[in-house]
């Protein structure tokens, strides 16, 4: 008995390096954050000194009305883009999953190509094909680039989903009496909800805080906030960065654990998944 | 499911007995038209939007550009040619060095971190990946911001590093060095998963058996851990590499005009000096140098998969 405890023991012993160095990865993550609330209640107009405490940029935000304004156009597109790309994206996912063809297999590994290609690329891409069309930059260009690059990652999430899920409740639906149809209406969406909604917050986070593919779709005016931020670190930073900076934060980080915790609410372990996309 | 139950069958009863071969053959046809059905809308728009829209971009490589910087299509190869210029050179090969720099710090950090909480986290395992995954998938520009005022001049960094007797003359922000640990903070996540899922894996008898036959910790770590988490840090490797290579945020809030990276051109070119044409000619260099990682990466995994079987 003896030898295999102090084995055991021996391989159990805390890698304190390792740990030491974990704890100071995790200060170093939340720093910049932390950094940014802080100074969002600063007292004065300092980005760097914290003196006294105050809602004053706060206030300024709310009565600024161009980044009031890009925050509406934002919540518009990360709305519009929601919903666009999940019903596009489920249906294809449930479509290709099913259909097993080639070109079923194929066409998913098309989806994979703009999740692992550089944000940059596909923003150029993007501005150069609206041009070309004649179409100038707007709002609208702004939620098709966003829907183009939502639809392949709910279609990679889903089809997994869809995967995974035993075709022979549709068909017993289906012996039952019910049509394709409706066997995919009640039988398989139902089961996939979780996941849809999962994804569908996930989504809206996502475009929300997305800087890069809006910088190269957007027009002048409004700007998406995220844009609207960039330009403002640019030529000069003001204090109410830091307070838009918080809100968006708090807001983002808010719906990413909501998208965690819905899975849970049907029951099922974790939602990690959801993020990394296993 | 209670749905399903009250929800009125709408053709007659067909299920007790199994239908003959023939119908079967039509039923699967027609369900295979309802699939093609709902891959259509999906498909078609991907078509539209990005496949169009990179061949639209590798096509305009090759175009020129009017007085009035319209994009114009062509032959020219004018723009490949520019792009040999010196100093388009050194910004390039700057990106892939400093991608390359940011790849491997990430592997340096994250191996412990993925260790620390893959095999010690117990049962906080989940909740210290969350906490580490949630923050990256919040705004990346005011993340960045923030991590530049950490590391700024008067920012807490070096702040308690000159009250520890580090020179004044130290500076991390309009450096390479303050660049790369802003990409570092940028893209850590996409090291620390495929790591962490890679060590989850892993059989920890192994790691028993390298202690049992006096193996270090260290030694331990480098000839059993490392091996066996191969796959996950390559993974890792290029998915950092990738959007680090195209990024122009960490060059624009921590580096000063000599650390412009080949992000800051493409942005440079397309949105403000409005010379499409070069701009597309950039972002397709870097879209070709991202492929051949890309597939580099592919071959080796697949060799990889191979030796396995073996």
């Amino acid at each position: 008995m003896t030898l295999p405890l102090t084995r055991n023991r021996r391989v159990v012993r805390k890698p304190r390096a390792a740990i030491a160095i974990t704890a100071v990865f995790f200060v170093l993550l939340y720093l910049p954050i932390a950094v940014v609330i802080l100074f969002s209640f600063n007292g004065q107009k300092s980005l760097t000194v914290m003196k006294g405490f105050s809602f004053r940029w706060y206030t300024e935000f709310f009565h600024d009305s161009d980044l009031i304004s890009s925050l509406g156009m934002s919540l518009r597109v990360s709305a519009v883009a929601m919903v666009g790309a999940v019903i596009v994206g489920v249906a294809l996912a449930v479509g290709l999953v099913r259909a097993r063809s080639k070109l079923g297999s194929f066409a998913g590994l098309v989806m994979l190509i703009p999740l692992v290609t550089p944000e940059i690329v596909t923003g150029v891409a993007s501005q150069l094909l609206f041009k070309g069309l004649g179409v100038s930059l707007s709002q609208g260009t702004v939620m098709i680039a966003e829907i183009t690059f939502s639809i392949s990652y709910v279609t990679v999430i889903m089809r997994s989903r869809v995967a995974a899920l035993n075709p022979e409740l549709e068909e017993a639906a289906m012996d039952l009496g019910a049509t394709r149809f409706q066997a995919l209406r009640l039988v398989t969406l139902p089961a996939l909800l979780p996941a849809i909604l999962a994804s569908s917050v996930l989504i809206f986070a996502m475009v929300f805080d997305d800087f890069v593919l809006a910088y190269f779709t957007t027009g002048v005016s409004p700007e998406p906030l995220s844009v609207a931020i960039y330009s403002a670190i640019r030529t000069g930073v003001r204090p109410t960065i830091n307070a838009v900076g918080t809100l968006v934060l708090v807001g983002s980080i808010g719906l990413i654990v909501l998208a965690m915790v819905i899975p849970r609410f049907f029951g099922r372990k974790g939602g990690l998944d959801i993020l990394s996309g296993d | 499911m209670a749905d399903l139950m009250t929800a009125p069958p709408t053709e007659p009863q067909t299920g007790a007995v199994p239908p003959p071969p023939a119908r079967k053959k039509t039923q699967a046809k027609r369900a295979n038209r309802l699939w093609s059905l709902l891959a259509l809308p999906g498909t078609v728009w991907m078509t539209l939007f990005f496949v169009s829209a990179l061949l639209l971009l590798i096509a305009l490589s090759f175009g020129t550009s009017d007085a009035l910087g319209n994009p114009h299509f062509g032959t020219s190869l004018a723009n490949l040619k520019a792009l040999t210029d010196p100093a388009y050179v050194r910004v390039a090969m700057r990106s892939l060095l400093y991608a390359l720099l940011t790849a491997v710090l990430c592997l340096l950090i994250a191996y412990p971190v993925a260790y620390a909480i893959a095999l010690h986290g117990g049962k906080y395992k989940n909740a210290l990946i969350a906490a580490i995954v949630v923050p990256f998938f919040a705004n990346y520009l005011v993340r960045m911001y923030g991590w530049s005022v950490v590391l700024s001049d008067d920012g807490p960094i070096l702040r308690l590093g000159r009250a520890l007797g580090l020179s004044p003359n130290v500076h991390i922000q309009n450096t390479g060095f303050g660049v790369i640990l802003g990409l570092v903070y940028g893209f850590i996540v996409f090291m620390v998963l495929p790591l962490y899922a890679a060590m989850e894996r892993m059989d920890v008898s192994l790691i028993e058996a390298g202690r049992d036959l006096y193996g270090g910790p260290l030694r331990t770590f480098l000839t059993v851990t490392v091996p066996a988490t191969r796959q996950g840090a390559l993974a890792g490797l290029v998915l950092v590499f990738l959007p680090a290579t195209g990024d122009f945020v960490s060059a624009q809030l921590m580096g000063g005009p000599n650390q412009i990276m080949i992000g800051s051109l493409i942005q440079d070119k397309v949105l403000d000096a409005l010379n499409a044409p070069l701009g597309a000619a950039l972002t397709m260099i870097l879209l070709v140098v991202l492929l051949i990682g890309m597939l580099g990466y592919l071959r080796r995994t697949r060799r990889d998969e191979l030796d396995v079987l073996r």
